[in-house]
C-alpha cells in the first residue's frame, strides 16, 4: 500500500522518524515504539514479510552503538539497550521505505512540488540512473585488476590500496561519462532550460496525506509515550 | 574574429558562479560515483572495524573517506552548492541502496556539504588549496560529529564525544582534505578535468 | 525564459564562414579558417582522417562546442543565417556511444527530455514523444526500462531524443561506430527513413563509408589539419581520395580485406605452452546479479554453454550485444563464478593449483590467463606507458622487453606518456600490451576492434593471430565478421545466452 504513496511522503516517513528517535529516553518506551514500527511495517510495506532483511542494516548500526554505548557510559545494559533501540527508531522507517522510492519520481516532486531548480535536480535524476552502469565500471575495474595478477591482498593496506585504485579509475571514467553527457544533455537544449517542464506530473493524493499523518503520529509516539509510562 | 574577448562585469560574474552544463553533471554524477565507491569499499573493508571496537570513539578516524564527494566536488567545480550536490546525490544513493542509519544518511550528506561550502565560502570560492581543503574536510566532519553526538551517542559521556570529534575532524581534514585535493591533483593529471580550471592549471606545468 | 525555436522542423541551412576552432592547451588550431555551405535538405558525408575537426565541426553546428573544454572560436557558423549560439539550436545531434546520451530510466522518459527542456506543456511532450518514437520504428514500448536496450536501440532512442526536438538539422557524429552489422543496417534505415519523411538536412561522419556512398548526396573530405581538400558527389570524391582516405585507415568499399600486421613471435610466444583445450566450459550457467538502487536483480547470462578455448586456436565468440559473449569470456577468465556446471582448465595450464579458474588467486590467473577488457582505460594500473607493460610482469616476476614491445604497435615513442591520455586507437593498443605482456598461455580478447580505423585493426589482429601461431589459446568475444572471416579459426555463435548452430 505504502508502494503508492509518493517519494516525499516516504522521505517525510523517514526523516520525522529522525525527530522522533530524541524522544526515546527510556527503555520501554523504546521497546514499545520498536515494536510498533515493526508491526505498522509487516503490515504496509510491501515484501517485509518474505525477507527480514532489510532490518539488517539498521540492526548492525543499532548494535553497533549498543556496544559503544555499553564500553563508554559505564556497563550499563539499560541505557545501552536503550541507545540501540532509539537508532532502531531512528533508522528503521526509512530504510524500510527506501526500496520504495523511485529516484526519477523524486526529481519531480523536488522540482514541482518543493520548487527546487530545475537543472539541477534534471542532473540528479539524470546522474542516478548512472548507479548501475558505474556500479558494473566497478566490477570491471576489480576485474582487470585480479587478471592483471593485482587484485586485493590479505592486509589492510593492500585492501586500501586496491580500494584506492579502484576508486581512482572510476573516477576517471565518471569524469570521462560526465563530459560526454554533458555534451549530449547540451545538444538537446539543457544548458538554457531554467523554466523547464516535466512530462509527469506530481500529485498530491489522499493516500500521501495519510502517509505523513502516520509520519507525524509515528514521530510523536515516543515523545507521548515517555509522558504516560 | 575570435570570441574570446574579455567580458563585461556581468559575464565574469556568471563566469564563476553560473553553472555550465558540465558542472551541473560533474557534481551530480561525482556524488553517485563516490555513493558506488562508499558502497565497494563496504565489501573492501569488512572486518576492519572490529579492530576499533575496543574504542568506539576512535572510529572517528576512518570515517574520513565518506567525506571525499564534497571536497572533491568543492575542488573540481570550484561553484557554490557543487559540494552539497555531491554530498547530498551520495547521501541518496547510500540511502536507497541501504546502509545502517536509514534517512539519516540524508541529514549527514547535507550537513557535510553545508561544511565544505561554508569553508569555501569564506575563502570566497577563490582558494582551493591544501588550507581550504583541509578546512573544508575538518568543518564537515565536526558538523557531522555533532549532529551524530545528539542523534546517536547521546548516552556517551562529553570527553568521549570530543574524542570522537576530534579524530573525525582530523581524518576530515587529512583523508578528505589532503586526500582529496591530492585525488584531484591525480585526476587532472589524466586530462579527464579539462573542462575545469583545475585541469589548466595542471596543463600549466606540464610541456606540450 | 526558454525559447522554442520559431520555425522548427522545416530543413535547415548550415554554413561555416571562416571557421577555426583551438581548443585551450593546444598550439594549433583543429580546424582553420573552413568554408562549407549545406543547403537545405541536403544530406552530407563528412569524413577524414582521425583530428581533422569533424565532431568540432558537428559541435559546433549543434552549438556544444564549449560544453565539454575551452577554447577560442573564429569566425561564424549559421544555421538558416543566424548564428548558432547555446540556445536551443535548430539542430540534433547524435553521437557515437548512445550510453552517454541517455539521461532517464524508462525509454518514454528519456525521448522526452529534449521537449521539457524547451518548456513545453506536458500534452505536447507526450505528442513529441511519440511522434518521435514512430518516425525511428521503436518497439519496445515507452516503460521499457532503458538499460534493457540492445545496441541499435539505443541508438534509435537517442536519434528519437534527438527528433523529439524537431531540428531542421540532424547532425550524426559515427552513428553505427559500436554497432554490430545488422544493428548498424537497422540504424542507418531509420535515419535514412527520418530525413526522408522529415526533411531534414543531414550530416553524418563516419569511417566506414561504404554503406552510406548511396545515401547522401554529397561527400566532404578534410585533411588532417582541418581542411576541406574534396567536396563533390560520393562516388567522384571517393574515387579522388581513395588512396588519401586509405592512408589515413578509414575502411572504403572495394579495398581488400585487411591482413593482419605480422608480429614478431618472441614477443608472444608464452613461457609454457600446454596442449589440448585450456579453459573448458561445461554446461556452464552464469547470473548475473546487479545492484540497482531498488534492488537487486538476477539475469542468467549463459545456460549450458558448452565451451573451450584451444591451445593454437583462435575461437571467435560472436553473436549480437546482450547475447553473452562477454559474459562468457568473463566466465572462462575466471572472473565470474558459474552458478552451475563450471569451468575447468586443463590438468596442464593448472599446473599446481585447482582446476577451477574462479577459485585461483590473482597471480596465479594472471601467469595463465590475459584478458583485454572492453574499454582499455579500465585495463590501466600505472601512469605511464613503460610502467604499464611491465606492471604485471614485474609481479609475476618475468621479463619483457618494453622497446621492442612498444615497437611492434607504434608506441615507441610514448613511452613516458600517461595511459589516460593516449588517444582512443593507441589506448587500444596499450591496454593489448598491458594484458598480454607477461606471455600468457591464454589470451581472452573482449570486442578487441569495436569502432576502430584498419590500422588499429590490422595490429590487433596481427597479435591475436601471432598469439595463436605460437601455441597460445585465443578466445574473442566480437561482433566484427570482417575478424571472425579473416582471422578467427572457428567461430561460436551466441544468442540470449545459449549456443545456436552457425
Amino acid at each position: 500500500m505504502l508502494a503508492r504513496a509518493n517519494p516525499l511522503a516516504l522521505l517525510s516517513l523517514g526523516l520525522l522518524a529522525i525527530a522522533g528517535s530524541a524522544g526515546v529516553r527510556s527503555l520501554q518506551v523504546a521497546v514499545v515504539t520498536v515494536g510498533v514500527v515493526v508491526c505498522l511495517g509487516v503490515v504496509f510495506v510491501p515484501g517485509l514479510r518474505d525477507g527480514a532483511w532489510r532490518l539488517l542494516g539498521p540492526g548492525l548500526g543499532a548494535a553497533s552503538v549498543a556496544f559503544s554505548t555499553w564500553l563508554l557510559a559505564g556497563h550499563d545494559p539499560r541505557l545501552s539497550a536503550t541507545a540501540g533501540l532509539r537508532v532502531l527508531v531512528l533508522a528503521l522507517p526509512g530504510a524500510l521505505v527506501a526500496p520504495l522510492i523511485d529516484p526519477q519520481r523524486l526529481g519531480d516532486y523536488l522540482a514541482q512540488r518543493l520548487h527546487l531548480p530545475g537543472r539541477p535536480v534534471a542532473a540528479m535524476t539524470a546522474s542516478l540512473q548512472r548507479f548501475e552502469a558505474l556500479s558494473g565500471e566497478w566490477a570491471q575495474l576489480d576485474q582487470a585488476r585480479r587478471v592483471r595478477g593485482l587484485g586485493p591482498g590479505r592486509s589492510p593496506v593492500a585492501r586500501f590500496r586496491h580500494a584506492a585504485a579502484l576508486t581512482f579509475g572510476l573516477l576517471v571514467a565518471t569524469l570521462r561519462g560526465s563530459a560526454r553527457m554533458a555534451v549530449a544533455m547540451d545538444a538537446r537544449g539543457f544548458a538554457t532550460a531554467t523554466a523547464r517542464t516535466w512530462a509527469e506530473p506530481a500529485p498530491w493524493r489522499v493516500i500521501d496525506n495519510a502517509v505523513v499523518a502516520g509520519a507525524v503520529a509515528l514521530a510523536a509516539l515516543p515523545y507521548a509515550l515517555s509522558h504516560w509510562l | 574574429m575570435s570570441t574570446s574577448t574579455s567580458p563585461p562585469r556581468a559575464d565574469k560574474w556568471r563566469s564563476r558562479f553560473g553553472y555550465r552544463t558540465i558542472d551541473l553533471v560533474t557534481a551530480a554524477m561525482l556524488g553517485v560515483a563516490f555513493g558506488v565507491a562508499y558502497w565497494g569499499w563496504a565489501f573492501a573493508y569488512n572486518g576492519i572495524s572490529v579492530a576499533f571496537a575496543a574504542y568506539q570513539p576512535a572510529t572517528g578516524l576512518l570515517s574520513g573517506p565518506w567525506l571525499l564527494a564534497g571536497v572533491v566536488a568543492g575542488l573540481v567545480v570550484r561553484k557554490p552548492g557543487a559540494a552539497l550536490l555531491a554530498e547530498l546525490l551520495a547521501a541518496n544513493v547510500e540511502y536507497l541502496i541501504g546502509n545502517q542509519w536509514g534517512a539519516s544518511t540524508m541529514i549527514a550528506g547535507l550537513l557535510q556539504g553545508v561544511g565544505v561550502e561554508i569553508v569555501l565560502a569564506l575563502f570566497l570560492y577563490r582558494r582551493f588549496g591544501l588550507v581550504a581543503a583541509g578546512l573544508g574536510g575538518a568543518v564537515a566532519a565536526t558538523l557531522e560529529s555533532v549532529y551524530e553526538w545528539g542523534a546517536y551517542f547521546s548516552s556517551w559521556g562529553m570527553a568521549s564525544k570530543l574524542v570522537y570529534l576530534g579524530c573525525f575532524s582530523l581524518s576530515g581534514a587529512v583523508v578528505a582534505g589532503a586526500g582529496g585535493l591530492y585525488l584531484v591533483r591525480a585526476l587532472a593529471g589524466t586530462g579527464a578535468l579539462d573542462a575545469f580550471s583545475v585541469g589548466h592549471e595542471r596543463r600549466e606545468l606540464r610541456p606540450g | 525564459m526558454s525559447c522554442v525555436p520559431a520555425e522548427h522542423g522545416r530543413p535547415a541551412s548550415l554554413r561555416f564562414a571562416g571557421f577555426g576552432w583551438r581548443p585551450s592547451g593546444r598550439l594549433r588550431s583543429v580546424v582553420c579558417d573552413l568554408d562549407l555551405a549545406v543547403e537545405p535538405g541536403e544530406r552530407v558525408l563528412l569524413t577524414g582522417p582521425n583530428g581533422s575537426g569533424k565532431s568540432t565541426l558537428l559541435r559546433a553546428a549543434a552549438g556544444v562546442l564549449g560544453s565539454d573544454a575551452g577554447g577560442d572560436r573564429y569566425g561564424r557558423v549559421l544555421i538558416d543565417g543566424a548564428e548558432v549560439t547555446s540556445t536551443p539550436p535548430n539542430a540534433g545531434l547524435v553521437l557515437q556511444n548512445p550510453a552517454d546520451a541517455v539521461v532517464a530510466d524508462r525509454v518514454g522518459r528519456d525521448v522526452a527530455f529534449g521537449p521539457e527542456n524547451l518548456g513545453l506543456p506536458r500534452q505536447q511532450i507526450a505528442e513529441r514523444v511519440t511522434e518521435a518514437l514512430r518516425l525511428v520504428r521503436f518497439e519496445p514500448p515507452p516503460q521499457t526500462p532503458t538499460r534493457s536496450l540492445s545496441g541499435g536501440e539505443a541508438q534509435r532512442l537517442a536519434l528519437a531524443g534527438a527528433l523529439a526536438m524537431r531540428p531542421g538539422l540532424l547532425l550524426l557524429d559515427e552513428p553505427t561506430a559500436m554497432l554490430d552489422r545488422e544493428s548498424a543496417q537497422v540504424v542507418r534505415a531509420a535515419i535514412i527513413e527520418v530525413v526522408a519523411a522529415t526533411g531534414a538536412t543531414l550530416v553524418v561522419v563516419e569511417h566506414r563509408i561504404g554503406p552510406w556512398l548511396d545515401l547522401v548526396d554529397r561527400m566532404v573530405v578534410l585533411d588532417a589539419a582541418g581542411r576541406v581538400v574534396c567536396d563533390d558527389k560520393p562516388l567522384e570524391a571517393l574515387a579522388a581520395q581513395a588512396p588519401t582516405l586509405e592512408r589515413a585507415g578509414l575502411w572504403l568499399p572495394d579495398l581488400p580485406p585487411p591482413q593482419p600486421l605480422p608480429v614478431d613471435p618472441a614477443v608472444v610466444a608464452p613461457a609454457a605452452r600446454p596442449p589440448g583445450d585450456l579453459l573448458r566450459a561445461e554446461a556452464l550457467e552464469v547470473r548475473l546479479r546487479t545492484r540497482g538502487l531498488r534492488g537487486r536483480r538476477e539475469v542468467v547470462a549463459l545456460r549450458g554453454v558448452d565451451a573451450a578455448v584451444t591451445a593454437g586456436v583462435v575461437r571467435a565468440f560472436s553473436g549480437a550485444s546482450g547475447a553473452g559473449k562477454s559474459t562468457l569470456l568473463a566466465a572462462l577468465a575466471g572472473l565470474l563464478p558459474p552458478s552451475s556446471g563450471g569451468v575447468r582448465a586443463s590438468s596442464g595450464l593448472a599446473g599446481a593449483e585447482q582446476r577451477s579458474p574462479s577459485l585461483w588467486s590473482s597471480a596465479a590467473l594472471a601467469a595463465r590467463v590475459g584478458w583485454v577488457p572492453q574499454v582499455p582505460e579500465h585495463g590501466f594500473v600505472t601512469r605511464t606507458v613503460a610502467d604499464e607493460v611491465t606492471a604485471t610482469a614485474a609481479r609475476l616476476g618475468r621479463r619483457v622487453n618494453v622497446p621492442a614491445l612498444l615497437a611492434a604497435l607504434r608506441l615507441e615513442r610514448l613511452a613516458g606518456a600517461d595511459p589516460y591520455r593516449l588517444s582512443g586507437g593507441e589506448q587500444r593498443r596499450l591496454g593489448l600490451l598491458a594484458a598480454l605482456a607477461h606471455r600468457p598461455a591464454v589470451a581472452l580478447f573482449d570486442e578487441p576492434t569495436v569502432g576502430q580505423d584498419r590500422h588499429t585493426w590490422v595490429a590487433v589482429a596481427g597479435w591475436v593471430a601471432a598469439m595463436a601461431e605460437s601455441g597460445c589459446a585465443v578466445g574473442v568475444a566480437t561482433h566484427d565478421d570482417e575478424f571472425v572471416r579473416g582471422v578467427a579459426s572457428d567461430a561460436l555463435r551466441l544468442r540470449d545466452g545459449q549456443l545456436i548452430e552457425c
